[in-house]
């Protein structure tokens, strides 16, 4: 029997009108690409929308983290109705909200409090990390 | 309810996160809402098509739009369609920057050099294809206060189909 | 969400019920429901909550709070700006809407009904009422607000 790998799938919001969009975004790599590399994989929001079933498949088979921007929410519904079933859900207006001091500016180019919540977020998405994927080996979740 | 006089194009970006590509369609569409045609462009959430109200697949059906993908799957042109309306144009980065044997874009978070010249090609062609779907002829830099650095949108101005900023 | 009047401009659609009455500064005023005959609702109007943007915080003087016409009577943070919004009655505080503690965002999905900021026991309801504006006058303002920004450069 061929073993597979666990991970955690991030989706972050798509959304390129506001800074909560950049900052989803950025929190995502900063968590896929520093933080927790070997163990997540960031799977494009757009994909979900279009349909493509070997995404949908990757979040109904894993544990996944979604990154809202803004309260339309549209990364979480979409994972939930691309079949995630074990997902948490961040929120970046949750993060300003704890951290009311960063306030993020800019769509192309975040300033640096944007940048700076992008990390806090990360940083703070990293124990559910481990945690989803825990529970995810536990349960004998699989990466396809 | 008053007609709305104003006819824009709506640009719908990708935005894939996970190539490099993405990133330069986001990047190319921020750059014609932004600079390179302001008032003639607004942008339209995929993901909205979805998970939000009507009003951005309304729009997309009334008005017309063009995608901006990064790559062959054509994530933001076939949902488009299968959303709202088929677009009027679809530009896709990949073909185009082999069409202008550019270099290979890399970096999904920091363009490289490659990535950054793809950006200001794709932008000038989407500026291109938006006077071609309005009907206006003039050239790529024409645009409210002439091309240069993006204007930050942040303080009053967005065209978010999130309904943020103004209604300009 | 009640019935009323829309405007549209571009993707944006902004709605004003014919059940209450406005301030130019984009609060609606409603007087007539499921409470004491001389208390008033109060909140944001569509227009006002999509201009500003998500509501990150908001902040609204407490129960008790005697406010004269056009005093603050709210603060609402939003990622793009600061709210400050003036009373539009002369009045006590009655009640302040509990949701807006842990999710102010319900401001921007329901305006005109789940995200009401307060209400309030007008001191001279007959003078104050007499100063807002009625849904058609309030669409109108919005238009012309909406074609001054279309102008802008």
């Amino acid at each position: 029997m061929t073993r597979t790998k666990q991970r955690v799938v991030v989706v972050p919001c798509s959304g390129i009108g506001k800074a909560l969009g950049s900052v989803s975004r950025e929190a995502a790599y900063e968590l896929c690409e520093n933080l927790r590399p070997h163990v997540t994989e960031l799977v494009a929001l757009s994909k979900l929308v279009m349909g493509d079933n070997a995404s949908r498949e990757t979040v109904a088979r894993n544990p996944c983290v979604a990154i809202d921007g803004c309260q339309r929410s549209c990364a979480s519904k979409l994972v939930k109705q691309s079949g995630g079933m074990r997902t948490h859900t961040a929120r970046v207006l949750d993060a300003l909200r704890r951290h009311k001091g960063l306030k993020a500016e800019g769509i192309a180019e975040l300033n640096d409090a944007g940048q700076k919540l992008a990390r806090v977020m990360a940083e703070e998405l990293v124990e559910t990390v481990d945690a989803l994927g825990a529970s995810g080996a536990a349960k004998g979740a699989t990466y396809a | 309810m008053p007609e709305d006089p104003e006819r824009k194009a709506g640009i719908i970006a990708c935005s894939g996160e996970e190539l490099a590509e993405g990133t330069v369609s986001r990047l190319a569409a921020l750059k014609v809402l932004d600079s390179l045609r302001p008032h003639d462009t607004v942008t339209l959430c995929l993901p909205l098509f979805v998970a939000g109200g009507s009003e951005d697949r309304t729009f997309a059906r009334l008005h017309p739009t063009i995608t901006v993908d990064g790559c062959d799957l054509r994530c933001a042109a076939r949902a488009t369609e299968l959303y709202s309306n088929k677009p009027a144009v679809s530009l896709v980065v990949n073909e185009l920057v082999a069409e202008r044997q550019l270099g290979k874009p890399e970096g999904r978070r920091q363009l490289n050099d490659a990535g950054k010249q793809a950006v200001e090609v794709t932008a000038e062609r989407l500026a291109e294809l938006v006077d071609t779907v309005l009907g206006q002829a003039r050239p790529v830099s024409d645009a409210a206060g002439g091309a240069g650095a993006p204007a930050q949108r942040e303080k009053g101005g967005g065209n978010c189909a999130c309904r943020s900023g103004s209604a300009a | 969400m009640p019935e009323g009047l829309e405007m549209t401009a571009g993707k944006f659609t902004f709605r004003v019920p014919e059940d209450r009455l406005y301030t130019a500064e984009g609060i609606w005023v409603l007087s007539d429901v499921d409470r004491p005959s001389n208390h008033i609702r109060v909140g944001l109007t569509d227009y006002l909550q999509q201009h500003s943007g998500d509501v990150a915080f908001a902040f609204v003087k407490p129960s008790g709070a005697r406010l004269s016409a056009n005093e603050i009577l709210a603060e609402v943070e939003t990622i793009k700006t600061l709210l400050e919004l003036p009373s539009p009655v002369a009045g006590t505080v009655a009640e302040v809407n509990p949701a807006l503690d842990l999710t102010p965002e319900v401001i921007n999905q329901d305006p005109y009904g789940e995200g009401w900021l307060a209400t309030l026991e007008p001191t001279d309801w007959g003078a104050d009422r007499a100063a807002l504006m009625t849904p058609r006058e309030y669409i109108s303002l919005i238009q012309s607000l909406v074609e001054e920004e279309l102008k802008k450069p």
